[in-house]
């Protein structure tokens, strides 16, 4: 069988998209609302509850972590969703050959774009308020946007895969994107945290861009090479996770 | 051959991992790291090799559990085979377990898109076929629903009815016949008569023969995996009814009870003038003539199809008016008349049942049928049924 690949994925991106707020009074809108709730609790929280600011930073607190939480989101949700991109679609994929890859990659664009265009939004509403983004740094913070991007891709590719087999996988990923998000600079700047602790988080390579979104987006200079190091640590993955992807092709049909 | 085959299957094996134990996984999940075969399997098919060429439909029968599905998932290319390889050429469409693979949460119509897709359909192609669509799928105001509110009548309907549009070069099918009312069945059989005729081909999985004997030319037989015998599909499927009489020897067979007047009735069978529904006698190499009225509710001319049963089941000779090309005689009023006469009767003494019954206009499904109990009286020291005609060759022949 010959599928219209482009047009297969054009129906699982629809419908991936659908299915999220089907059934929801608001549907489509929750899309605008959703970001907009979290950042006025955000701001509410740090801004009145228990007033902070961000370290040596001009930023609110808020807008610093804003920042630094849409990005992860872009990486935590899109991996998180995609560990059972295969597993939710046992019924389709006994029936009617499709690259598996697809349903990951459908779910993984589903979600980065929803996380995208709140994010998006979320910066609209940070400048209508005054505080003062640097736009020149828009097109370093899209750059570090993109390898989250890929870094979320290989990471729902490998972990889908390995769902099949081992259905503790989403279990065990939710409580790891937990750790993951405290071990990320996102609620505190790394330049607190003692010299050997701060080079040590740099392992994990996520750590540079979203640092560089952040950095970018309030006027410091983007760290090219770390960034382009973190790129090529997702290709390896992405490639990595292709290759296991084709060496458990013939196989995933039979633990579905 | 002139064109090379629609599907050629060389060798295929097909066997999945034994997964009994929690840790099977782990060591499956090992063996595919590292690039083994795993170690605990089951084999469903071992060293299946056959060719479909166009117009050439193929059915698969077999018993339940001979592997008939698991090929089907391997020429549609959803399940990879563990041994051997199968090809296809040009465009192929599966119903397989019809309909599923519609997403339980989405509307019809957007399943349909899905599926279309998925048969390499593009959406302005979809676009135009929608109507058409529907209009098969005839499923009204559902078609805006989620599926999950759906009958599973209608659900097979949106499935074929996808099908139906894209109209593939090879349509693969699993038992679709055995789904759906009585009206879509015929709209279905009606469009694959149609899809046959203007040079489709099917491969079929069913366990109606008659079905198959009707749709297919060859016909293959699985069993316990491998194949059992492929060729000529009355060749096959006799042979296959044999291996199964040979199995079932013992077992009543209840007939079957007719609660409500079908779609097409067998109204009445009269046995050389003898009506009503008592035995008949008559004397082995006599003249039998049976006539029987059959009814249709919708005014078209059912076939009529003739069996001849030993009491014990055995089925012995059948003919249908529609392998005969015999027209009805129509009586007026939806009655249709078959006079069909055995000159020389050829059984041997015993009992047996001799059974009308009433098919669609297209000859295809079976609707109604009446048996007469027959006695054949005379003397024979023969064995067996019937008698055939021989002689014996002298010392100069």
């Amino acid at each position: 069988m010959v599928p219209a690949t482009r047009a297969v994925f054009r129906e699982l991106l629809r419908r991936e998209l659908e299915e999220r707020y089907r059934g929801s009074l608001l549907g489509a809108a929750w899309l605008l609302l959703l970001p907009l709730l979290q950042l006025a609790v955000l701001a509410w929280v740090f801004g009145h509850l228990m007033p902070a600011r961000a370290h040596g930073g001009e930023l609110p607190y808020a807008a610093f972590l804003a920042l630094g939480l849409w990005p992860w989101n872009l990486f935590a949700n899109a991996a998180n969703r995609g560990v059972t991109a295969l597993t939710d679609n046992a019924a389709l994929i006994g029936k009617v050959a499709v690259p598996h890859s697809l349903y990951v990659d459908a779910r993984v664009a589903a979600s980065v774009a929803v996380d995208l265009a709140g994010f998006a939004l979320v910066l609209a509403v940070l400048l209508a308020s005054g505080v003062a983004l640097s736009l020149p740094g828009l097109p370093a913070a899209a750059a570090a946007l993109a390898v989250v991007g890929v870094h979320a891709l290989a990471a729902a590719r490998l972990l889908a895969v390995l769902q099949v087999f081992l259905r503790d996988i989403a279990t065990v990923i939710g409580q790891l994107l937990v750790l993951g998000f405290f071990l990320t600079p996102i609620l505190y700047d790394r330049s607190l945290l003692p010299a050997a602790a701060a080079k040590w988080l740099a392992v994990n390579p996520l750590v540079v861009p979203v640092e560089t979104v952040r950095g970018a987006l309030s006027g410091q200079g983007a760290d090219w090479p770390a960034l382009a190091a973190s790129l090529a640590v997702a290709a390896a993955l992405l490639l990595l996770a292709n290759g296991f992807l084709r060496r458990a092709r013939s196989h995933l049909e039979d633990f579905l | 051959m002139t064109a090379p085959p629609l599907v050629e299957a060389v060798g295929l094996a097909k066997r999945y991992p034994v997964l009994g134990h929690r840790g099977d996984r782990v060591s499956a999940l090992w063996d595919v790291v590292r690039g083994r075969r795993p170690r605990r399997v089951v084999s469903v098919l071992e060293g299946v090799d056959f060719e479909v060429h166009a117009g050439q439909s193929l059915a698969i029968i077999g018993e339940n559990g001979a592997g008939k599905s698991t090929l089907l998932k391997l020429v549609t290319g959803v399940l990879t085979p563990s041994e051997g390889h199968v090809r296809t050429r040009g465009t192929v469409g599966a119903l397989l377990e019809l309909g599923a693979g519609f997403h339980p949460e989405l509307s019809g119509r957007d399943n349909v898109r899905l599926s279309a897709a998925l048969h390499g359909m593009d959406a302005a192609t979809l676009a135009a076929k929608m109507p058409e669509i529907e209009a098969f799928a005839d499923i009204g105001g559902y078609l805006d629903e989620p599926v999950k509110h759906y009958s599973s009548g209608m659900v097979v309907r949106l499935g074929f009815a996808v099908v139906a549009a894209v109209r593939p070069a090879l349509l693969i099918t699993d038992e679709v016949l055995a789904v759906g009312d009585e009206g879509f069945q015929r709209k279905c059989i009606r469009w694959l008569d149609d899809y046959l005729a203007g040079g489709g081909t099917l491969l079929l999985v069913s366990h109606s023969l008659y079905h198959v004997q009707k749709l297919c030319r060859r016909a293959l037989w699985l069993h316990e995996g491998r194949v059992a015998a492929v060729g000529d599909v009355f060749e096959v499927s006799q042979r296959y009814l044999a291996a199964q009489e040979a199995r079932q020897k013992g077992e009543a067979v209840a007939p079957p009870s007719v609660a409500a007047r079908p779609e097409y009735s067998v109204e009445s069978v009269t046995v050389n003038g003898v009506a009503g529904e008592g035995a008949v006698v008559v004397a082995a190499g006599d003249r039998v003539v049976q006539d029987v009225v059959l009814c249709s509710r919708d005014g078209r001319a059912p076939v009529m199809l003739n069996g001849w049963v030993r009491a014990d089941g055995t089925p012995v000779y059948g003919v249908s008016s529609e392998m005969d090309g015999v027209p009805a005689q129509a009586l007026g009023g939806g009655r249709f008349r078959y006079r069909l006469c055995f000159d020389a009767l050829s059984l041997l003494p015993g009992s047996y049942r001799l059974r009308a019954s009433a098919l669609d206009a297209e000859g295809l499904r079976l609707f109604d049928t009446l048996d007469r109990e027959v006695s054949v009286t005379g003397q024979a020291r023969e064995y067996g049924l019937v008698r055939l005609p021989h002689r014996w060759l002298g010392a100069d022949e």
